[in-house]
């Protein structure tokens, strides 16, 4: 079995964002202490899951990659996340210069916070930016200004991190192309290791949904959006930085190991409230509220909310709608053959010619990918694989 | 013979007629209180949800009336929406006398009418009844004079009734028992039963609803159908109860029902006559074939279900006898058919029917009236699909069908609908007072101008107050043209469309910008074009799509990325293909949806 990718949920905020709808929190910091201690007995207990015993009794299960990731993480203290990467390391085998990622917050972390994180065993950060602009922060619903950002870059690299993120989302109601282009400009000369563009989708039940829906904002225009890529996709090549998948550039080398692993329809297991495990036949999720979850593990019950089976059939497509992604390694014929046992070309033969035609994928000799007008209309291209 | 009473119930829409029936049916002890639900007869789930009676049904109660007799009691419940009163008329030809009910706070409306004269044609004994005394803003004394000044009775022989609370029930059975004149007709003279309706039952074949005027009818009479000559033996004799109950035999004077097992319409037609196969007498007077006022295409979602779909129209025409249907083809749709309607409503309960039971995934395309075009060479064709329309020196004229429309509404909302029916190129042929407060205002109207929204215009200008009644005038000459859409430069023939030159250029934008609308955006720009011959007279562009992205990865929710795909991929296979363009069904009726 392949090496896991470890995911860690951690389902609080300080803050809720008007765009968000994932499986985060506000307000339950009472909860923090009995969280961590659950988290980790699911850790521990995954150690002996009836969909990883491949190794053998005795032998932990390889994993090559932990993702802290909410929620915001680091609302938590070093030495709670350090219990987690504990737990992990007792759990599978996790070689020493593992990948080990924590999501951030900028507005509320310092060089103290950062150096802890550091002593505990992280070696990436992600840094939720968003925008340079202080409209658009505040219409995100974002607590922390652009100068924390540079703050938090700043004291990363004196922590001695070297391999730093952050995101950014484009394409929200009111944004000009030239804010887009002032908050890249800002950003750029912080010089990130790696970077995430996001395309903002209004998601159903958040606040910004409910604005757009009673008109109080313009719903975000997709062709705008579509420039903004454009000119990102500009700056970003020209600061040197490699276009490695849809929504996420990095310095070469430095692509995001542990989400390569989604990419690439590897196997994973997530922790926490609401997070998704794939061991590639079948894919599970835990229940999503924090308190049900702790409760739960408490009793030594099953957190498992739902599962699904993945057939062939499916597993074959979600190798083209994940790999895809990939926008230079795309879907290597050999890896596909090797993982599935057929050729790419006998079965998804006719969906590869038609995206060909379209002008949205490129067959190479050895991969398939999209071609840069495919890689904003992806989905088009996808949807014939699924 | 003397003992049996064939009556019916007739009134406009909602006024009562099915609810009327439900006490009948109780009061009777035809169905005991427990099996009892409102609108008992109303057994189709789409009547049930819509609250409309759309198909007449028969049921036979055994009442024992206060001179101390037993009476069999024929009931039959027709429909009040306008675009039915064939359903009503065929209905009317199986009995003797029609309780003919009126709402006491609304009065009489336009099917009251509509429905009376055809009661009155075909010799009815006429009991007029208000209904929902009950209501605080009932006016029982205003209506019963309506009705009087109507029927020329006096207003105290009028019953007033509460069908929802029960009140007056009795005294309704009685006047039936005492007023409607029994049957005539010779139980020993050779058979003829009239067939006044039908459904399909998968065991039984063709079940006939029919009508016996003289004979007797047994399970060893061979019949035979007076029209299609065909012969058969009765699988099953019956009544309703309101059930199927068997009785093996019906004589003359008797509703109730035959099974044929014949598997379609073609053998067993709804107003043909029974007659013994031994001893055959002359046929009946049938009625004339219900005639389809708007034709529109109906077409499979997916090109296989083509069989499956005439399956199902078949089988529709079975229980409902208005249906009429022949194949078509389109240019993005493929093959179909081509239907014809009573009207709009009648319209949509075929199309809700053939998807709910018949399970059938289907595109309609929007509907036209059936047009003349006189040729040079004198030669009249009918042409019900715009695109058929002649061109060029062939064509001499074309004329369209009128229809002559009755609007009952309260005299405030006068202006406004003499606003919408000359918007809509209506001709004023008369206004009278009901009395002080209402009105009966007379127009004709080219059918093409009802079609669309008309109905609902008309609810929504005079708040719901005004109701419509429309039977055909004539047919007469128009300037009307041809308008083409054409999208990325194929004309799209199921949206062509025919219309008077003077609306032309307004209906061309108007169209094409819904389009537009409706029309999502696809892998390169897309032009929608109007044109009038090769004269393009609106246009407009779908922009090339340039997003279809997803964004974040949700932390290996895998599982939900697909299933977006999924559902994004279900979409796109609905969508009917135009050479590479994508037009999604709801592009078909853009037409019905314009703006005013
Ligand atoms: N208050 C009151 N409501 C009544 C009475 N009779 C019928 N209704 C209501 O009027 C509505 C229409 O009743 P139906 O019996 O379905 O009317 P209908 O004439 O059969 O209608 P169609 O078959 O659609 O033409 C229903 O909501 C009934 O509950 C009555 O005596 N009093
Ligand atoms: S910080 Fe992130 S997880 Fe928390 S509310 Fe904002 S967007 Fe959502
Ligand atoms: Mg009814």
């Amino acid at each position: 079995m392949l090496p896991l990718g470890l995911y860690l949920h951690i389902p609080f905020c300080r803050s809720r964002c008007s765009y968000c709808d994932f499986n985060t929190y506000v307000g339950m910091e009472n909860l923090h202490e009995s969280y961590v201690r659950a988290l980790c007995c699911e850790i521990r207990a995954a150690g002996q899951s009836p969909h990883l015993v491949h190794t053998g009794a005795g032998v932990p299960p390889r994993a090559a990659t932990i993702f802290f990731g909410g929620g915001t993480p680091s609302i938590l203290q070093p030495a709670q996340l350090g219990e987690a990467i504990h737990a992990c390391r007792e759990t599978f085998d996790l070689p020493d210069d593992a990948e080990i990622t924590v999501e951030c917050n900028p507005g509320t972390i310092d060089l103290a916070y950062l150096r802890a994180l550091q002593a505990e065993g992280v070696n990436r950060l992600s840094f939720g930016a968003q925008s340079a602009d202080p409209g658009e922060l505040r219409m995100l619903g974002r607590e922390h200004g652009f100068v924390d950002v540079i703050a938090a870059v700043k004291a990363a690299r004196t922590a001695g991190f070297d391999n730093v993120s952050f995101d950014l989302i484009f394409g929200l109601p009111h944004q000009s192309l030239d804010s887009w282009r002032r908050t890249l400009n800002a950003a750029l000369p912080l010089q990130p290791d790696h970077i995430s563009l996001y395309a903002l989708t209004v998601e159903h039940g958040t606040p910004l949904h409910d604005w757009v829906r009673r008109g109080e904002v313009p719903y975000p225009d997709p062709d705008a959006a579509a420039d903004m890529y454009d000119l990102a996709e500009e700056m970003l090549g020209q600061a040197g930085y490699v276009h490695y998948e849809i929504s996420n550039w990095c310095r070469p080398g430095r692509e995001c190991a542990h989400n390569l692993i989604y990419w690439r329809n590897e196997p994973y297991l997530g922790f926490g409230p609401g997070a998704h495990s794939s061991s590639i036949r079948r894919r599970w999720w835990n229940i999503r509220r924090p308190a049900d979850y702790i409760a739960r593990i408490e009793r030594s019950a099953s957190v498992e909310m739902g599962s699904e089976d993945i057939d062939e059939r499916t597993s074959r497509g979600e190798t083209m709608m994940m790999g895809l992604r990939l926008l230079q390694e795309g879907v290597s014929y050999a890896r596909f053959a090797q993982r599935h046992g057929v050729d790419i070309r006998e079965v998804f033969g006719e969906q590869l010619r038609a995206g060909q035609a379209k002008g949205l994928l490129e067959l190479l000799p050895d991969r398939a990918r999209l071609t840069p007008r495919g890689r904003f209309l992806s989905n088009q291209v996808m949807m014939s694989f699924v | 013979m003397n003992q049996i009473r064939n009556f019916c119930i007739i009134a406009h829409v909602d006024h009562g007629k099915s609810t009327l029936a439900d006490r009948l049916l109780e009061a009777t002890g035809t169905v005991t209180v427990r099996e009892m639900q409102a609108q008992l007869l109303d057994s189709m789930d789409i009547e049930r949800e819509k609250g409309v009676t759309i198909k007449a049904s028969a049921v036979r109660m055994l009442y024992k009336a206060n001179d101390g007799q037993t009476y069999e009691m024929n009931l039959i419940d027709t429909p009040g929406h306008v675009d039915f009163g064939y359903e009503v008329s065929r209905a009317l030809a199986a009995c003797e006398g029609a309780l003919l009910v009126v709402d006491a706070s609304q009065g009489i409306e336009a099917q009251t009418l509509a429905n009376l004269y055809l009661a009155l044609d075909a010799n009815l004994h006429i009991i007029p009844v208000i209904n929902k005394i009950d209501l605080p803003h009932a006016q029982p004394d205003v209506v019963a004079k309506e009705i009087a000044d109507l029927l020329g009775d006096d207003p105290d022989s009028v019953l007033r009734i509460s069908a929802k609370e029960g009140i007056g029930i009795q005294d309704v059975l009685e006047r039936i028992v005492k007023e409607v004149p029994a049957p005539k007709g010779d139980p020993d003279a050779p058979l003829q039963a009239l067939i006044f309706d039908s459904h399909y039952d998968a065991y039984k074949g063709v079940v006939a609803y029919a009508r016996l005027f003289n004979g007797r009818l047994t399970m060893k009479t061979r019949l035979r159908l007076a029209a299609t000559g065909a012969t058969f033996e009765p699988i099953e004799i019956g009544t309703f109860t309101p059930r199927m109950t068997i009785t093996g035999e019906l004589a003359a004077g008797e509703v109730g029902y035959i099974a044929t097992g014949f598997k379609s319409v073609r053998e067993c037609r709804v107003g043909d006559t029974l007659l013994d196969h031994n001893r055959p007498a002359e046929p009946l007077h049938g009625y004339k074939p219900a005639k389809p006022m708007v034709f529109a295409g109906i077409y499979p979602t997916v090109t296989e279900d083509y069989p499956a779909l005439r399956d199902a129209l078949e089988k529709l025409q079975l229980n409902d006898a208005s249906l009429s249907f022949v194949p078509e083809t389109s240019t993005a749709l493929g093959f179909g058919f081509r239907v014809g309607f009573l009207g709009m409503f009648h319209m949509e309960i075929v199309k809700e029917r053939l998807e709910r039971e018949y399970d059938m995934d289907i595109v309609v395309t929007a509907p036209s009236v059936e047009y003349e075009a006189v040729l040079s060479n004198g030669e009249v064709i009918k042409v019900d699909r715009p695109s058929d329309m002649p061109s060029g020196d062939r064509l001499v004229e074309m004329r369209e069908p009128w229809m002559k429309i009755q609007i009952f509404t309260p005299k405030e909302y006068v202006g406004p609908i003499m606003d919408l029916v000359t918007k809509r190129r209506g001709e004023t042929l008369g206004m009278e007072y009901l009395d002080e407060q209402r009105l009966v205002m007379t127009y004709r109207l080219p059918l093409s101008e009802m079609i669309v929204d008309f109905y609902d215009r008309l609810k929504s200008v005079t708040r719901g107050y005004a109701s419509l009644d429309y039977s055909f005038d004539s047919y007469r000459a128009g300037d009307l043209v041809k308008m083409d859409v054409l999208i990325n430069g194929d004309p799209l023939d199921s949206m062509a469309l025919i219309t008077h030159r003077d609306e032309a250029q307004h209906k061309g934008i108007a169209l094409t910008r819904k389009l537009k609308e409706v029309i999502p955006r696809q892998m390169f720009e897309v032009p929608i074009q109007a044109a009038i011959g090769s004269k393009i007279i609106a246009r407009t562009t779908v922009s090339a799509m340039r997003k279809d992205v997803l964004a974040k990865c949700y932390g290996g929710d895998i599982t939900r990325k697909r299933k977006l795909l999924e559902k994004q991929k279900e979409g796109k296979k609905r969508m009917k293909m135009l050479g590479s363009v994508e037009i999604p069904q709801e592009a078909f009726m853009a037409m019905l949806k314009l703006e005013e």
